[in-house]
């Protein structure tokens, strides 16, 4: 998956009201970040990489590049 | 000879809470997008004098009004919110709905697996002729653990009780079960105050969550992603070795019923183990999760509208608190 496609994908399954993210825009900045977008984002993770991140990993992220540090940089084209 | 389920009532208490009025104290979640995603619009709430012996009480009496209690020779109930610490709520119970005195009666203190292990013991009981007619009751008021201002509890979990007849029959109705525990997951679904690990604190400090839900260790702490993250590994490693020691696949099984967490978490599961969605159970909508008792008024549900009858093969599956989970395939 392209880091692109990745991000707007994301937003959508998440349900974000502001769809134009950008790579580096602060994750607690995001209208509609909350516990669900969070449910909706570790099952995104699972069904497109078969990753799983825990609750601390969550609380450690930043940004969606550390979301896709996460991931692990080799899953993206 | 056998065990079957032979009839179900359920029981919810008359308060109820909608989105809109959750929505109007919190000012945070839009009552559709709760019911979009979590699946529920509205939830019952027990009153400050009722308990879940009194959800018991209310759920037995209707299941009694078509069976004679006087056959009933054990009482099962379980919940996590009992009356007392000591006597058992199952003891009070008997008295209270007039049972006979030469039969066992207990309490066992689990979640949403319970009524997988509900029916694993009524089902052990009659076959091994220690009763033949036992009266299993789930009754749960998790509303009273949860602090007032915890909006993602508060709008989650509903109480509900529901009680289950099972009887001898003449052939096996309740096949093979599969039962699972994980301690490790206790502090992710815990009210850690109030027995004798930590005691219930007059002044506890007041912890708030991300999402700026406030509670405090008196109160029920679920952790979300976690809860999320064990669900999602664990459920369909469950019913496919619940399957596979019944010798059957998904298409012998006539329904699925799950315990009904949250819409979205459920259906996620359904797409991770492609069940398809004409045999799945994804209801929570007037009654929220009401731990133990979501399989059972699920199952009641599925009668009532005849989508499955005598003969229905339906998978059920619990999971959580504990960690711990369990599922069964019964025929009707």
């Amino acid at each position: 998956m392209k880091k692109k496609d990745f991000i707007q994908k994301l937003a959508e399954y998440c349900e974000f009201e502001n769809t134009k993210l950008a790579i580096d825009t602060p994750l607690k900045s995001i209208e509609g970040y909350d516990s669900l977008a969070i449910m909706s984002m570790i099952a995104f993770i699972d069904e497109n990489f078969n990753v799983k991140v825990s609750d601390k990993e969550i609380e450690s992220l930043t940004d969606l590049n550390s979301l896709i540090e996460l991931i692990g940089e080799e899953k993206f084209d | 000879m056998g065990t079957q389920i032979l009839q179900i009532s359920t029981y919810l208490p008359h308060k109820v809470l909608s989105n809109q009025e959750l929505s109007t104290e919190f000012n945070r979640w839009e009552p559709e997008k709760i019911e979009n995603k979590l699946g529920v619009k509205e939830r019952h709430v027990s009153g400050n004098t009722e308990t879940a012996a009194d959800l018991a009480y209310n759920a037995a009496i209707k299941v009694l009004e078509t069976f004679d209690k006087e056959k009933i020779d054990m009482l099962i109930l379980c919940t996590q919110s009992p009356d007392y610490f000591l006597p058992t709520t199952a003891c009070v119970l008997q008295e209270r709905l007039s049972l006979r005195t030469d039969i066992g009666a207990f309490d066992f203190n689990l979640g949403c697996s319970g009524y997988i292990y509900g029916l694993a013991m009524a089902k052990s009981f009659i076959n091994t002729n220690i009763a033949k007619n036992v009266l299993l009751i789930t009754a749960e008021t998790y509303t009273k653990h949860i602090n007032p201002n915890d909006l993602a509890n508060r709008t989650i979990f509903g109480d509900a009780a529901a009680a289950t007849i099972i009887d001898q029959s003449d052939s096996e109705h309740i096949f093979e079960f599969v039962l699972g525990t994980d301690g490790k997951g206790k502090d992710n679904l815990i009210v850690p105050n109030g027995c004798f690990r930590n005691k219930y604190e007059i002044n506890p400090v007041i912890k708030v969550t991300n999402a700026g839900d406030k509670y405090t260790d008196n109160d029920l702490f679920m952790n979300g992603p976690e809860i999320f993250n064990f669900t999602i590994e664990k459920v369909p490693v469950v019913v496919n070795k619940c399957l596979e020691k019944n010798f059957l696949t998904i298409d012998d099984i006539d329904y699925f019923v799950f315990h009904q967490a949250n819409k979205f978490m459920i259906e996620y599961l359904r797409k991770k183990i492609r069940i398809p969605k004409e045999k799945f159970y994804n209801n929570l909508l007037e009654t929220g999760n009401t731990v133990s008792s979501t399989i059972p008024i699920a199952i009641s549900d599925l009668i009532k509208n005849k989508v499955i009858a005598k003969g229905s093969k339906v998978l059920l599956c619990g999971f959580g608190v504990g960690y711990s989970w369990g599922a069964v395939i019964i025929e009707l």
